[in-house]
């Protein structure tokens, strides 16, 4: 009985039990969930909400204006061989016409002014004038430059015997288009070519350079890319690099459209040119093409070549291409080096907060310093002594012992002494003396040695600061002219051996990067071919913003902004902040994505190795 | 055979023109069968759609079946079915709403959205105009100079407000594809022409009022698949002061994936909620028809005679109140049939025992009604003629309690059959060789035919004797002077003797009653003459007793037929007769219908005698016919009478053996020995009857 009683209460407690589990689970499921397991989130790619132009045929019987009109719209549009804007031409004009000889941009847009003379009485003629400011141009190389000054070329309307229709008839050959245009159908992307061998004796790999070209946005970038990058260096940067396609070698007659299969992979079909080329040769080219298609969509991880009759030359994968050629710095750093208030050189972990002495002389502060230059090996540091006059040169080896300087300026006062110096990737320091009395820009062989003048033909100024490209090809100066204005000039080194047994080196065909900005404070490498510029413009304050090396404006938000940017470092590498001494903030710091931060109030002169 | 016996005859042909739906699908049957369909549906131009019809039914006709029979799958069916509708039809209204209310919501945001659009377009066209006025006061030949980027900037400035809410598109005013030269524009990769309605575009196109329409999105160049949008479109000026038709589109994607997750809600509850009632409906019928199923069952045990059957019973819901009443029902039924029997037993029991009680007085009244008799010649003539009249009615009550205690033997299940191999031509010959003398008196003669082989069968060959001279004597009898032709026969298992006379005949429907019990043709005449009224009954529970048939055929005028079926061995069903019942020689054989007569009722015109054969009757066909006999009067003495109750012989106890060959020589006594004195004046009196009672 007593059994059978505690069984009977036992049983509906069991239930009540049970269902209350069942009640507790449910009631999980229905609430929203406040912990759970990790997972990646996958990446949703950002919507294209870029404006597209479509272009429409003419009218029939439309007004000479409206053909115009048409005509200006079509060229802004994504019509790849600009067939819709042909039909606004008539067929001779159509015939000469080639829009992929130039493009030209207008501030504004082309503005039209009507001919008077001609224009309204006369009943088959309609001539015109297409007006603007010009900013730059892209010529058919790809290559874009700055330009200034206004625009003016001549339109002639014809109405056409047979079908009575308006038609262009005389045009200016190229395509024009206004900035923003430009902005939303091109787009700026790096082909890369191999540093030429005269000057890199070092056994290492050879040094890929960036070339910027401006290739249509919309038009199977890819293909125009590879074709481009065939066709050959821009003739800026010809003279210094080379590439290792064969003269001559272009796509298979008949391949249109290059695109990745589904392992990402791109075959590229050449002519008969490279059929015979050897293995080495071909993975430098493969690496080109790699280097160049790699920040495109879709990704591209591995290239296979072909030759004319479809063999395979070799293929190369992303992994091995770094092996070939060498993009940017030799070694990735992590530290960034800065002079701290005991003037001594002192480094710290990329994102860390505390800094430490770098071991050799220079760190233990006995000489006193104003800036300093760690090469990209992180071997060798020159520095500056604080009163810019002395360059040192020291190992960062601890305990190395503090050697003599190695150049000394005779500028009469601070300002007209040396600058901060610069390692280029072979392991050459380059500094710039600024004495009025007799202005230099030296580079010292493997930080050593006697200083050698570098000849700069057509400077007009004295060289304010110089930072060197990792690529060893490209140099960035600051200009001061003299009416005080410093402008940012990039120039093409190149190094002569054969006169004698000192080398020749020279810095050639300097060309404006930043031709808005009329007083550059600062400036640094931030990328292959992107600078990192501090400096105003005419009439007003001082703002930051990058630059590519080609003087057009990169894509992308300019850094915040930050006041009396004394100077800049920057790194190729995203992880490393970009760093900017302020004179009223110290060293601050700008991580991706966040706001200015402090680092070291009493510090000068940051940089990153190079 | 076929068209004259009532036995298995019209069940072949039966066979074949009552079941149309022949399941022995054999090529030469389908045309018979489309043949007959043909001609009764009048279905007469598809014969290719009736064979489809039947192929497609086919598989069904065990679902239909199925249907028919099961109520449970009737009744889960009809609620799902009935669920399904009602959760359709919820659902319909359901999402309805929701759609309703959600695309309510988005066009007011999209509205605000696009009129704010608009204003931001008007202003900014207004401020180009006036810096462009500005600047160009002089020429107004650069009237037209930022448009194309403008136009270009508006859309991007404008599609940036909204990252992937909405896209922007431009298209030319006029109504034609290209107006003042102005390309369309679209953001975020849309393919303005083909996104746009075209009635949208005729309707903005002509006033200045903002109008909005639902469309599809159509993307250009990318894999990205087009949906549903509401696009809301003004016309605008821009800074030259033309129009251009600016249009906003917002996509509905998010609210086509609330709409979807609202079907999916909605389907799945649905689903759940459609299953559950099935289940209901399953479990609840469940409930109820397992008991009516176990009652059905029990109620066929009861009606197969198993009275001792109950249902269980459990709990007190009503089911189990219907169970107890069932239960209830089935006891008062045992009860009473257990009664009826004890009556009916006790009937028999009085029957008999009066039967036996009255012979002892009898036996003495006997002695002295022969001793007066015997002293007749001394009477006067009157008391003389009383004497003769007393003897006589003497002799009709021996006979008659004779038969009444045989036939009481028989209800009592005591008679047994003492079967061994005989031949029936000695008995028939016996038989007509005693019926000979009456023969000579009527002027019959008696034919016997088919006696050529020996006709053996396993009998008792008094019981078979007793049946023949019965038979023999009634067709002499009421003969009416014709020949009687008795007739032998013996095929497969069975051997038959049939008995044909010409006389007055029977009437339709007495061809049944004639083995009742103290039946008469007239009940108006008293039973004073004539036989006991017991003799065809007796003989009728001969035949069963050997597992045969006593079967009566007869037409008005025409004579009748006598058939005795037996088994070639005992206890071996019967599965025909070897003669027809009805003879060749009767009218309708031979054509002449004088009568009138449907035919159809005399060919029915028999009795099935079957002591045991219930089964093979039915197998056989039509004359299975238990409710035949049930006798129409209300003899007490029936009620165990028929076919039913006469047990295949029970071990038989001493009384019944002592008792056969008493009622035997009572029995032959009244129609063998007794027979030529007796016959006479039975004769007279019965000349002109009609009656077969005998």
């Amino acid at each position: 009985m007593g059994a059978d009683r505690e069984g009977g209460v036992r049983r509906p407690v069991r239930a009540v039990a049970y269902a209350a589990c069942g009640v507790v689970l449910l009631a999980g499921c229905a609430t929203m969930p406040d912990s759970g397991d990790l997972r990646d989130v996958e990446s949703t790619p950002r919507r294209d909400t870029e404006v597209r132009v479509f272009a429409i045929p003419p009218r029939e019987g439309a007004p000479p204006a409206e053909i115009l009109q048409g005509f200006l719209e079509a060229l802004t549009s994504d019509d790849p061989q600009y067939a819709t804007a042909r039909q606004y031409l008539t067929e001779t004009a159509a015939r000469q016409w080639r829009p992929e000889s130039s493009t030209t941009v207008l501030a504004d847009g082309p503005g039209i002014r009507v001919d008077r003379t001609t224009g309204r009485d006369a009943t088959d003629d309609y001539a015109v004038a297409l007006t603007g400011s010009k900013v730059a141009r892209v010529d058919e190389q790809q290559s874009y430059t700055s330009l200034t000054g206004p625009y003016s070329q001549p339109v002639h309307l014809t109405r056409d015997k047979k079908s009575g229709q308006w038609r262009i008839d005389v045009l200016p050959q190229g395509v024009v288009m206004g900035q923003s245009d430009f902005q939303r159908n091109y787009m700026s992307v790096n082909k890369y070519y191999l540093a030429s061998d005269t000057w890199a004796e070092s056994g290492t790999s050879t040094t890929a350079v960036a070339d910027p070209v401006y290739v249509r946005r919309r038009v199977d970038a890819m293909t125009q890319m590879v074709r481009s990058l065939l066709a050959g260096p821009t003739n800026w940067l010809k003279p210094v690099v080379r590439s290792s396609f064969p003269t001559g070698t272009a796509l298979r007659g008949g391949v249109t459209a290059l695109t990745p299969d589904d392992q990402n992979k791109l075959t590229v079909p050449l002519n008969g040119k490279a059929s015979e080329v050897g293995r080495e040769k071909c993975w430098e080219m493969a690496t080109q093409l790699l280097f160049t298609l790699q920040n495109l969509t879709p990704t591209v991880d591995t290239v296979e070549l072909q030759r004319a009759d479809g063999s395979i030359l070799c293929a190369l994968g992303e992994g091995r291409a770094g092996s070939v050629a060498r993009r940017g710095p030799v070694k990735r750093s992590d530290y960034l080096y800065f002079v701290d208030d005991k003037r001594r050189l002192v480094r710290m972990p990329g994102t860390g907060t505390s800094a430490e002495p770098v071991p050799g002389a220079l760190g233990e502060g006995v000489q006193q310093l104003a800036s300093a230059a760690v090469s990209w090996d992180e071997r060798t540091v020159a520095g500056v002594s604080s009163d810019w006059k002395s360059l040192f040169v020291g190992s960062l080896a601890a305990g190395s012992p503090l050697e003599p300087p190695v150049l000394q300026s005779r500028g009469k006062a601070e300002a007209d002494r040396l600058t901060a110096p610069s390692w280029d990737a072979q392991g050459d320091l380059w500094v710039a003396d600024r004495d009025p009395a007799q202005p230099r820009l030296l580079v010292l062989e493997q930080g050593e040695g006697k200083p050698l003048d570098v000849r700069v033909p057509g400077l007009n100024g004295r060289v304010d600061a110089v930072r060197v490209a990792a690529d060893g090809v490209r140099i960035a100066l600051v200009v001061q002219a003299k009416d005080d204005s410093k402008s940012l000039l990039i120039g093409r080194i190149e190094r002569d051996d054969s006169s004698g047994d000192r080398p020749v080196v020279s810095v050639l065909e300097l060309r404006s990067a930043a031709p808005e900005l009329e007083n550059v404070t600062a400036m640094s490498w931030a990328g292959d071919s992107r600078l990192v510029v501090a400096g105003r413009e005419q009439g007003g304050v001082q703002t930051m913003r990058y630059v590519q090396v080609d003087g057009s404006t990169p894509e992308g938000s300019p850094p915040a902004a930050l006041t009396g940017v004394q100077s800049i470092a920057a790194s190729e590498d995203d992880r490393l902040p970009l760093v900017a001494y302020s004179s009223e903030d110290g060293i601050v710091r700008l991580p991706s994505g966040a706001q200015w931060q402090k680092v070291v109030k009493a510090g000068w002169a940051p940089v990153y190795p190079g | 055979m076929s068209g004259d016996s009532a036995a298995p005859a019209p069940g072949g042909t039966g066979d074949r023109t009552g079941r149309p739906v022949g399941r022995t699908g054999a090529g030469s049957r389908w045309g018979r069968l489309l043949d007959g369909g043909l001609l009764h549906g009048g279905v007469q131009g598809s014969p290719v759609l009736r064979l489809f019809l039947r192929w497609v039914r086919r598989p069904l006709l065990p679902v239909m079946r199925l249907w028919r029979r099961n109520i449970q799958l009737r009744v889960v069916v009809t609620t799902l079915l009935m669920s399904l509708g009602v959760v359709l039809l919820l659902g319909f209204v359901v999402i309805g709403q929701v759609r309703n209310g959600l695309l309510d919501a988005k066009v007011k945001a999209s509205q605000s959205q696009a009129t704010g659009g608009f204003a931001v377009a008007k202003q900014r066209a207004d401020e180009a105009a006036t810096a462009t006025g500005e600047a160009a006061s002089t020429t107004d030949g650069r009237s037209s100079q930022n448009v194309i980027q403008w136009m270009s900037d508006l859309v991007s400035s404008l599609s940036s407000g909204g990252q992937g809410a909405f896209d922007v598109v431009t298209l030319p005013a006029a109504g034609d594809d290209s107006g003042g030269g102005r390309g369309p524009r679209a953001s975020g990769g849309v393919d303005p022409t083909a996104s746009v309605p075209e009635e949208l575009r005729a309707r903005i196109n002509g006033s200045m009022v903002a109008a909005q329409s639902y469309a599809r999105i159509v993307y250009k160049d990318s894999d990205k698949g087009s949906q549903p949008a509401l696009v809301i479109g003004k016309q605008v000026n821009d800074p030259n002061g033309d129009p251009y038709q600016l249009y906003y589109l917002f996509p509905l994607s998010q609210e086509e994936k609330s709409l979807s997750l609202v079907k999916g809600t909605l389907t799945t509850a649905g689903l759940f909620v459609v299953v559950l009632l099935g289940a209901i409906a399953w479990l609840v019928v469940r409930q109820v028809v397992t008991p009516v199923r176990m009652a059905a069952r029990i109620a066929e045990r009861l009606s197969a005679g198993r009275l001792q059957e109950r249902m269980k019973v459990t709990g007190e819901d009503d089911i189990a109140r219907l169970g107890e009443a069932f239960n209830k029902m089935a006891q008062n039924l045992q009860l009473k049939i257990q009664q009826l029997e004890d009556l009916s037993r006790m009937q028999r029991r009085f029957v008999s025992d009066v039967s036996h009680e009255l012979r002892t007085p009898l036996t003495t009244v006997r002695m002295a009604a022969d001793v007066i008799h015997e002293a007749r010649e001394d009477f006067d003539s009157v008391t003389a003629r009383s004497a003769e009249l007393l003897a006589d009615q003497l002799d009709r009550f021996e006979s008659l309690l004779a038969d009444l205690l045989e036939i009481s033997r028989f209800d009592a299940g005591a008679a047994a059959l003492e079967a061994e191999p005989i031949d029936l031509r000695e008995v028939v010959h016996r038989v007509v060789g005693g019926a000979e003398p009456l023969a000579e008196r009527k002027g019959t003669r008696i034919r016997v035919v088919g006696d050529q082989q020996p006709v053996v069968a396993e009998a008792d060959a008094r019981r078979v004797e007793r049946v023949l001279r019965n038979l023999v004597v009634n067709a002499v009898e009421h003969g009416e002077g014709r020949d009687v032709v008795v007739k032998l026969a013996s095929a497969g298992g069975a051997v038959a003797v049939a008995v044909r006379d010409y006389g007055v005949g029977l009437k339709p429907g007495e061809a049944t009653r004639v083995f009742s019990r103290f039946w008469r043709a007239d009940p108006a005449r008293a039973r004073t003459t004539g036989g006991t009224g017991l003799g065809l009954s007796i003989a009728l529970e001969d035949a069963r007793l050997h597992g045969g048939w006593l079967q009566a055929w007869g037409e008005p005028g025409g004579g009748s037929q006598f058939r005795l079926t037996l088994p070639r061995t005992a206890d071996e069903p019967l599965r025909g007769s070897p003669i027809p019942l009805e003879p060749k020689d009767s009218r309708r054989n031979r054509g002449l219908d004088d009568a009138g007569l449907p035919r159809g009722e005399e060919k029915r015109a028999t009795v099935p005698v079957q002591a045991t054969g219930d089964r093979t009757a039915s197998a056989r066909g039509p004359i299975a016919s238990r409710p035949v006999a049930v006798p129409p009067t209300a003899d007490p003495t029936a009620l165990p009478g028929n076919g039913a109750r006469v047990v295949p012989r029970p071990a038989s106890d001493a009384r019944g053996q002592e008792a056969v060959p008493a009622v035997e020589t009572a029995g032959n006594g009244s129609e063998g020995s007794a027979a030529p004195e007796r016959v006479g004046p039975r004769d007279v009196t019965q000349q002109g009857e009609a009656s077969r009672g005998r």
